[in-house]
């Protein structure tokens, strides 16, 4: 973890920006709704303004420059509003989001190790504006009085320190210092000239310049100091050993007056640079954010614990096989599986998240398409409590999404079809989660709008109606069809059900389900797991059948040198031939044979696996290659097997093993080995 | 009270299930081996999401592995927590069955059955034989929610993320607490 300190470093960032990102988001969309419905929320805006303001700093932390120069604009628009007590223009909403995006876009971005793009001059210019129309106490800030070729080597930053002292009423003075031998000779230098200029206020920049060199200026060189303070000329001009007339007014502040005067009365109400406010501002809940790997750490820690558990229990039935009395033993093997399953318990609840979080996230998304759709929605978000694993939450996000986005562009009429039939002007999307089981989440998306025409899809697709709700899924499942001839910006072509069908079946192992009456709505059931487990895994051919494994379990793949192998082969026993490795001799398995299927005369690699003490090499016929599975425990005792722990679908819609050779191992090292 | 029978095919012999345990029919396009399952086993399949194991009814009552046709079918039957599946050559009806035509079973059919058959029904001129589900896909103790057992995944407890990156022996017959 040595190395990985400033990746480190920039996933904190991300994820701490997301999580801002989220709350800003939230708190505009609740002030939208308080404007709509006349009020204020002056609450929110704060909660926003300080999600924005925590934002800039961490991004000015990183250097994401971009971003810092977005979030302050829209961190200046809130405060605005806020110091005046004044509502948020609900206009300015859009923008906000708008910025928000552009933020996050640029977070991830940084994130991906990918340039960040500059923030587009519309949305800077559109948040300036509002700030003007809207904000008192920030008027627009004079241009800076310096040539075209000095201004544009201010890096976004520094504009942003000069906009920030001039609205704090410094004035922007602009010192030029000509280094000389005479000056040197004093110990004027340009370092000594830099500090003592600091002192009288904030140094924003110094560039070099060059001078034609001369007698008195050998090096040739100059200076422009870009300064913001409040002292006058003659004391900066003093300060940098320069005449007065080397320091000239670059922008004075927009109105001292008005600026003092509104920030006397916003010191009262709220300061965000106050301390005492930051720690207000700072969650209280008692949580620690943490990466999914160190989790994933810790259930490796404890798979492990279950691999000794297993050992130290078949270490004891041999004991008492033997006559030992192993009952006391056996109470502690007993406490311990029981401490065990509860700690394996306690670490998939830490994995859980809750699914309102999931949920939060869709309002943003239908209102932005039911603007674009010309269609009045009302959200009914239900969570009931329910918390799913993280990893099957981000997959299972875009499902919910594509299905949201079908309701809101398919299903619900304009406001004037729906009056027409009858219906409420304003649409209806309902999602209500619950749990089914202890494994098993049950997300019911319910829309009250034109429900689905069987007749209308079967004709689309040349096929006959489907007599069942089933049968019609599986058709708007099946790839390409719409009942749209129109693409739309906001669904594309096609309802996108296929991927909905992919991801609940395919990919989490769950199922979808379909009711819907044509004319009143529609509701899709997902049935999904609450956890899943996604693994690392090599894919090889053994045998003729293609398997995977998880790359966890193998210490090494070697390629196999059938002349070297070493081997007098026990009569009526499989072939176990042995191979030196590191000058250690390793017992080679044909994983076909062990399996019984038949095995190829030239296997030309082998996977080596460690089993406690033990290593041995299982021979395959080809590597296929390495990809993130996400394997499905086999539970039917039908199908329990040494050596089997899962099975997997690498995207052709068949079941493929999933080995777990380390297993495998230590039971063919065991007396009567596999198939006694 | 009558019942709805799905009905099947197997060596030539028709057999039926109760409706109420069929949870669908599906066509058979080859199912995955699992090694070191029983001859019977015809390995895993996966149906709607689901990997399920499929059994050879053909092989089950002691006749040749099926050889797959176009009519060959899976019926995916559903008993508890459980879900398998049965191959068979065909199956294109569901019949009603009144209790008038329920036999029992003669004793020479039950002993060569190995208690697969647990009824006949005369319908007409055809006899379908009734099965047992419990009896062919057998009592899988593993399976009931209780949590009892230790093993992942039985026991009520979700899955252990990563435990087979680790290498858990879940499979070992160790891991259950000592019979």
């Amino acid at each position: 973890m040595v190395e990985g300190g400033f990746q480190e470093f920039v996933a904190a960032y991300v994820l701490e920006a997301e999580e801002h990102l989220e709350t800003a988001t939230n708190q505009l969309l609740s002030i939208e709704t308080a404007l709509r419905s006349g009020g204020a929320n002056l609450k929110g805006l704060r909660e926003a303004f300080r999600s924005l303001h925590t934002i800039k700093g961490l991004s000015a932390m990183v250097g994401v420059e971009p971003v810092v120069s977005i979030a302050h604009r829209m961190e200046t628009l809130l405060r605005s509003c806020d110091r005046r007590s004044a509502k948020l223009p609900i206009e300015s909403i859009d923008v906000l989001l708008g910025g928000l995006r552009a933020i996050r876009s640029r977070v991830r971005a940084f994130g991906e190790g990918k340039p960040v793009p500059l923030p587009e001059p519309e949305l800077l210019r559109a948040l300036d504006e509002l700030d003007d129309e809207h904000g008192a106490d920030s008027a627009e800030i004079p241009p800076l009085e310096l040539e075209p070729a000095l201004a544009s080597k201010l890096g976004a930053l520094e504009v942003e320190q000069l906009r920030a002292g001039l609205a704090e009423g410094q004035r922007a003075v602009r010192v030029d210092f000509n280094p000389s031998v005479e000056k040197s000779a004093r110990g004027v230098t340009i370092n000594q000239v830099r500090e003592r200029v600091q002192q009288l206020g904030e140094l924003v920049k110094v560039f070099p310049t060059s001078k034609p060199p001369s007698g008195e200026q050998p090096g040739g060189l100059a200076f422009v100091i870009v300064l913001l303070t409040r002292a006058p000329d003659a004391a900066v001009a003093e300060a940098a050993s320069v005449e007065p007339d080397s320091v000239q007014l670059l922008a004075s502040p927009p109105s001292r007056e008005a600026l003092l005067a509104s920030k006397q009365r916003a010191l009262g109400e709220f300061d965000a640079n106050n301390p005492a406010n930051e720690e207000i501002a700072a969650p209280q809940r008692g949580v620690v954010r943490v990466e999914v790997s160190r989790l994933d750490e810790t259930v490796d820690g404890l798979s492990a614990l279950i691999v000794t558990r297993f050992r130290l229990s078949r270490a004891v039935r041999a004991l008492r096989d033997k006559g030992i009395d192993t009952r006391e033993l056996e109470e502690i093997v007993g406490d311990n599986g029981r401490q065990l399953r509860n700690l394996r318990a306690a670490i998939l609840r830490v994995r859980m998240v809750p699914v309102s979080e999931l949920l939060d996230r869709i309002p943003l998304i239908v209102r932005s398409l039911k603007r674009s759709m010309n269609r009045l929605v009302e959200l009914d978000l239900d969570s009931g409590g329910t918390e799913v694993d993280k990893a099957v939450a981000e997959r299972l996000f875009p499902a919910v999404v594509h299905l949201i986005r079908n309701a809101v562009d398919h299903a619900i009429e304009t406001p004037d079809e729906r009056v027409r039939r009858g219906k409420p002007q304003e649409g209806s999307i309902r999602v209500e989660c619950s749990n089914r089981s202890n494994r098993w989440l049950e997300m019911r998306i319910t829309d009250d709008g034109r429900g689905i025409d069987a007749e209308a899809v079967a004709r689309r697709g040349g096929v006959p109606v489907p007599a069942t709700s089933a049968g019609l899924l599986a058709l708007i499942c099946r790839s390409g069809l719409s009942t749209r001839d129109v693409a739309t910006t906001t669904s594309g072509r096609g309802m996108g059900m296929e991927i909905v069908e992919r991801i609940v079946t395919q990919q989490l192992g769950g199922e979808l389900s379909l009711s819907t009456e044509f004319g009143k709505g529609t509701t899709f059931t997902l049935l999904v797991p609450l956890t899943i487990t996604v693994v690392d895994a090599f894919s090889f051919i053994s045998g003729g059948q293609r398997f995977v494994t998880p790359v966890a379990t193998i210490d090494e793949i070697v390629e196999l040198d059938r002349s070297t192998l070493q081997g007098p082969t026990l009569s009526g026993k499989s072939a176990v031939k042995l191979m030196a490795r590191r000058g250690r001799p390793v017992p080679v398995l044909s994983l076909a044979e062990v399996f019984r299927m038949p095995a190829p005369e030239n296997e030309a690699k082998a996977l080596i696996v460690r089993s406690g003490d033990e290593i041995v090499a299982f021979s395959i016929d080809r590597m296929l290659g390495q990809q993130e599975i996400v394997v499905r425990p086999l539970n039917d005792s039908l199908v329990k097997v040494p050596g089997v722990s899962g099975a997997t679908d690498l995207g052709d819609g068949k079941p493929t093993l999933v080995l777990d050779l380390i297993s495998l191992g230590s039971r063919l090292g065991e007396r009567g080995g596999l198939h006694a | 009270m009558s019942a709805l029978y799905v009905v099947f095919v197997v060596g030539g012999a028709e057999y039926a299930l109760p409706a109420s345990v069929v949870l669908q029919l599906e066509p058979f396009q080859g199912a995955t081996p699992v090694p070191g399952t029983p001859d019977y086993v015809a390995g895993i399949v996966q149906v709607r999401g689901h990997v399920i194991p499929v059994i050879d009814l053909s092989r089950l009552f002691g006749g040749e592995a099926l050889t797959p046709t176009f009519d060959t079918r899976i019926v995916v039957t559903e008993r508890g927590a459980r879900r398998v599946g049965l191959l068979v050559e065909k199956s294109r009806e569901v019949l009603r069955v009144e209790p008038a035509s329920l036999q029992a079973t003669p004793g020479v059919i039950e002993e060569n059955s190995r208690g697969f058959v647990e009824g006949l029904a005369q319908m007409g001129a055809r006899t379908l034989m009734l099965i047992s589900l419990s009896k062919v896909i057998g009592e899988d103790e593993l399976n009931v929610e209780s949590p009892k057992h230790l093993e992942p995944g039985s026991s009520g407890v979700p899955e252990l993320p990563g435990a087979v990156a680790a290498g858990v022996a879940r499979n070992d017959g160790g891991a259950r607490p000592e019979h």
